[in-house]
């Protein structure tokens, strides 16, 4: 598929998470919705209806995409066949942006297919921005790079998780994507001010930030996206519009995944938080 | 490893081992060389926080093959999936960084577990579904001038050309062989079927063994369809990449050209290429 195919590749505004089921209602309406960001990671086989769909959604809508399976932050070598399948999806689908997370996913070339953490180091700053240099160069384009929410923290970190942000910032010249909800959790979960995070966070590398809700449990709160967005994560939401602008946002909804409309309700949520910063 | 630095990659990479071993493994003696490398607060203990990570790798991993085997847990319910796939990561664990690929020995893996000979169609079932998982997501058949030519051209070859000539199968198609009346059972656990036949679920198991073909047609419609000892023996001879002229020697029992009109008509024969 050629570039004048597609539609802008800009995004802007308040996007939603592209999920299964809602492929249908989509093709059936065209909402109005101003971007879609599609799971990387479900798109790497060689063909199929997945791609096939996500081809048909792009042709009407910009999209991002986002993934797990980078493990930047992994001891491990880059798995080259894992960034041959995604540079061929890049090319493919032509998104705004691609992400990951701040975090390992695999070690000795075993795969837990989830995001762990690892400690802050002056070593593991260094470490991590120079894979996401290699990632970079690999893809042929900046990647942004997404803060983690996490449960545990390491006796070997000797820095804050904003202050390994700005290390790797610098060094690698990555992008962000700021999780206002990862940044809350993980807030609630260790103790520290999340309006601390957001004003160590550089202005100019925050290129997309990503709502969603978390649970509440026993002694601590966990990411499932699978709700609403809570009071305090739109309240450190206002906060971050305030400090960085009108940064491109996307509801982020993945375990029982609502119908479409009330995706749609909390967008709206967040445009109207967007428009009042204008 | 608690006053450890980490301060080189050989740092990194054993407390990202041990934190491995950890997940999958809850015994005390092994999850006591990360316990060490974590902060303890007063909410929650080391080992209560590695156990947030190991039920969340857990918890998706078993989503994933869920979703690869849906007839499976219905068959056995979704506890005894859950326990069968926590004992199947420790054997094998995932070694792609595509979580859709990982699941792979599990039909194998069934055939061998000790508490599942009681479904003796079990592991078959688990096979059937992953070749469905292999035909949804495998590559469209393309045309182009150097490879997969259309039907339609066969008629334009010269005779040498003709001699070079080799049909292709449609690159979704898999064969499945089963004891039992596998396509029934995985029919009969179908949500539409319950909807359609409520309460129609019983399935003879001495219907008898079954040849299957599992593919996906040029629309991405899904189909699972049974074939005849000489469409299986044809498809088979296809898939273990035998020429064309040497399929026409098999014995069939049908005229042969009456099994290439039923797999040109099916679309399983998407075109042809010219091999020198």
């Amino acid at each position: 598929m050629s570039d004048n195919q597609f539609k802008s590749q800009l995004i802007q505004g308040v996007g939603l998470g592209l999920r299964s089921s809602h492929y249908q209602e989509i093709f059936d309406t065209k909402p109005d919705v101003p971007w879609f960001e599609l799971l990387s990671d479900n798109y790497m086989s060689e063909g199929g209806l997945p791609i096939h769909r996500a081809e048909k959604i792009r042709q009407d809508y910009p999209i991002t995409l986002h993934g797990v399976g980078m493990s930047l932050a992994s001891a491990d070598p880059l798995n080259l066949d894992y960034f041959s399948r995604l540079k061929t999806l890049t090319q493919r689908l032509q998104p705004a942006y691609v992400s990951d997370h701040l975090a390992w996913v695999s070690t000795s070339g075993q795969y837990t297919h989830d995001l762990l953490p690892f400690p802050y180091t002056q070593f593991t700053v260094q470490h991590v921005a120079d894979r996401i240099s290699q990632v970079q160069d690999i893809l042929g384009r900046e990647i942004l790079v997404e803060n983690p929410s996490s449960y545990l923290e390491f006796q070997a970190t000797d820095m804050t998780e904003w202050e390994f942000i700005q290390g790797i910032c610098e060094k690698s010249g990555c992008l962000l994507l700021l999780d206002i909800n990862n940044i809350y959790v993980s807030a609630v979960n260790h103790g520290f001010d999340p309006y601390e995070y957001l004003q160590a966070i550089p202005i100019d590398r925050v290129k997309e930030m990503h709502l969603a809700g978390y649970e509440k449990m026993d002694g601590y709160l966990f990411d499932t996206h699978g709700y609403r967005v809570h009071p305090p994560v739109w309240d450190l939401y206002q906060a971050a519009l305030m400090r960085f602008g009108q940064v491109p946002t996307l509801i982020e909804w993945d375990t029982d995944v609502p119908d479409f409309e009330t995706l749609r309700s909390e967008a709206r949520k967040a445009e109207a938080k967007m428009k009042e910063v204008a | 490893m608690g006053d450890q630095n980490i301060d080189t990659l050989d740092a990194l990479k054993s407390l990202q081992d041990a934190f491995y071993q950890a997940i999958f493994d809850a015994k005390t003696a092994t999850i006591t060389p990360t316990v060490s490398t974590i902060i303890a607060t007063e909410k929650l203990s080391p080992a209560e926080r590695i156990n947030i990570y190991r039920g969340s790798i857990l918890g998706g991993i078993t989503t994933a093959l869920t979703n690869i085997y849906p007839v499976c847990v219905k068959l056995v319910g979704e506890e005894y999936f859950t326990r069968m796939v926590s004992a199947y990561l420790k054997k094998y664990p995932s070694s792609s960084a595509d979580l859709g690929r990982y699941g792979e020995h599990l039909p194998a893996y069934i055939a061998k577990f000790k508490p599942a000979e009681a479904l003796p169609y079990f592991s078959d079932v688990a096979q059937l579904e992953l070749l469905w998982h292999y035909a949804f997501n495998a590559a469209e058949d393309t045309f182009s001038d150097h490879g997969l030519r259309p039907l339609s051209e066969l008629q334009d070859l010269t005779e040498q050309q003709h001699s070079m000539m080799e049909f292709c199968l449609n690159s979704s198609v898999n064969l499945c062989v089963s004891s039992y009346p596998v396509n029934r059972i995985w029919r009969v656990n179908q949500d539409d079927y319950q909807e359609a036949f409520p309460g129609e679920g019983r399935v003879d198991l001495n219907e008898g063994g079954v040849k299957l073909l599992v593919w996906r047609t040029a629309d991405f419609t899904m189909r699972v369809d049974e074939l005849s000892d000489d469409e299986y023996q044809f498809i088979a001879a296809f898939l273990r990449g035998k020429r064309f002229e040497d399929i026409l020697e098999i014995p069939f029992r049908q005229p042969v050209s009456d099994i290439l009109q039923r797999c040109i008509q099916m679309g399983l024969i998407v075109g042809f290429n010219l091999n020198p």
